[in-house]
């Protein structure tokens, strides 16, 4: 079947009679207690995302996480090579 | 063969116009956020009740829908379609809620035992005021739901098959083919369920 087969008038009516379906909708309290719930979840989100150095869970997983860890790794690293150093003497005497 | 004239208004965002949207969105406008909602709630509602046809679920997917759009608003690219992104996020909670609910059949039988979430006659049928709209509806109640989708996309919700094709996540080419084929199959149940028979299964239960 291609597109092109969709030439018959009682399948074109059958597509047309969709579009008159009536539409239909929450009641008003439900859609009204979503609307502030989504309203709360917006300002809350945007309010983070104006003070950018504000320390919120993505901030702390995404960037101060990763950097503390790096950096404790890093003066790991410099400890051993520090230590081992010390052991064959090259900054003086262990 | 009557037809009930639609209260329905399609009121497609004009592109710039959602563009400027999206940006006060991202930026955490509540009054843009209504507008959207505005428009789309009744819409997305009548899709998810269609789809699923059952309303306490309908209602819960709606909520969901929104709550995510509230989640991602400041993360939305300046070009995204908002139509197209809500129908999408719909649809996919749909297909998710289905998978599980069809998971757990399978591990539990004796669920089967209980009723159905498609009641008869749904709030569709109690609602429709024409025996030609409850033809409508209960001809496209029994259609599998990727038929029922796509229809219900293009020929109610008037999205156009490239967006359509986007939220339902196949190629443009697809999506006419399985639109093309659903509108015979929908005309076919509507030859098979003449008025009466209609009105008489619809209130069997």
């Amino acid at each position: 079947m291609t597109p092109d087969d969709d030439d018959n008038p009682d399948e074109e009516s059958v597509l047309t009679s969709l579009a008159s379906l009536r539409s239909c909708d929450v009641s008003q309290r439900r859609a009204g207690q979503l609307r502030r719930r989504c309203h709360a979840m917006l300002q809350a989100d945007s309010s983070l995302k104006r003070v950018p150095w504000t320390v919120n869970g993505a901030l702390l997983r995404r960037h101060i996480v990763p950097a503390l860890g790096g950096a404790w790794c890093l003066a790991y690293l410099l400890e051993i090579i520090r230590c081992t150093a010390a052991i064959y003497g090259y900054f003086g005497m262990p | 063969m009557s037809r009930v004239t639609a209260s329905r208004v399609i009121t497609p965002m004009v592109l710039h116009d959602e563009q400027l949207l999206v940006a006060r969105l991202s930026a955490g406008d509540t009054a843009a956020f209504d507008e959207v909602y505005d428009v789309y709630r009744p819409r997305l509602f009548a899709f998810l009740l269609r789809m699923t046809r059952n309303r306490a679920l309908a209602e819960d997917l709606l909520d969901d829908t929104w709550l995510r759009l509230a989640r991602h608003a400041t993360r939305l690219l300046p070009d995204t379609r908002l139509g197209p992104w809500l129908f999408t996020v719909a649809r996919n909670l749909y297909w998710s809620h289905r998978r599980d609910a069809l998971l757990e059949e399978s591990f539990v039988p004796e669920l089967t035992l209980w009723p159905s979430p498609a009641p008869w006659p749904s709030p569709f049928d109690l609602a429709a005021a024409s025996e030609f709209e409850r033809r409508v509806e209960r001809a496209l109640a029994i259609l599998s739901p990727q038929y029922r989708e796509v229809l219900l996309l293009v020929g109610h919700d008037g999205l156009t098959p490239t967006d359509a094709a986007v939220v339902c996540g196949i190629s443009p080419q697809a999506l006419r083919q399985r639109l093309s084929r659903a509108r015979a199959a929908l005309a076919e149940k509507l030859r098979e369920t003449p008025a009466v028979a209609v009105f008489k299964k619809g209130y069997a239960t």
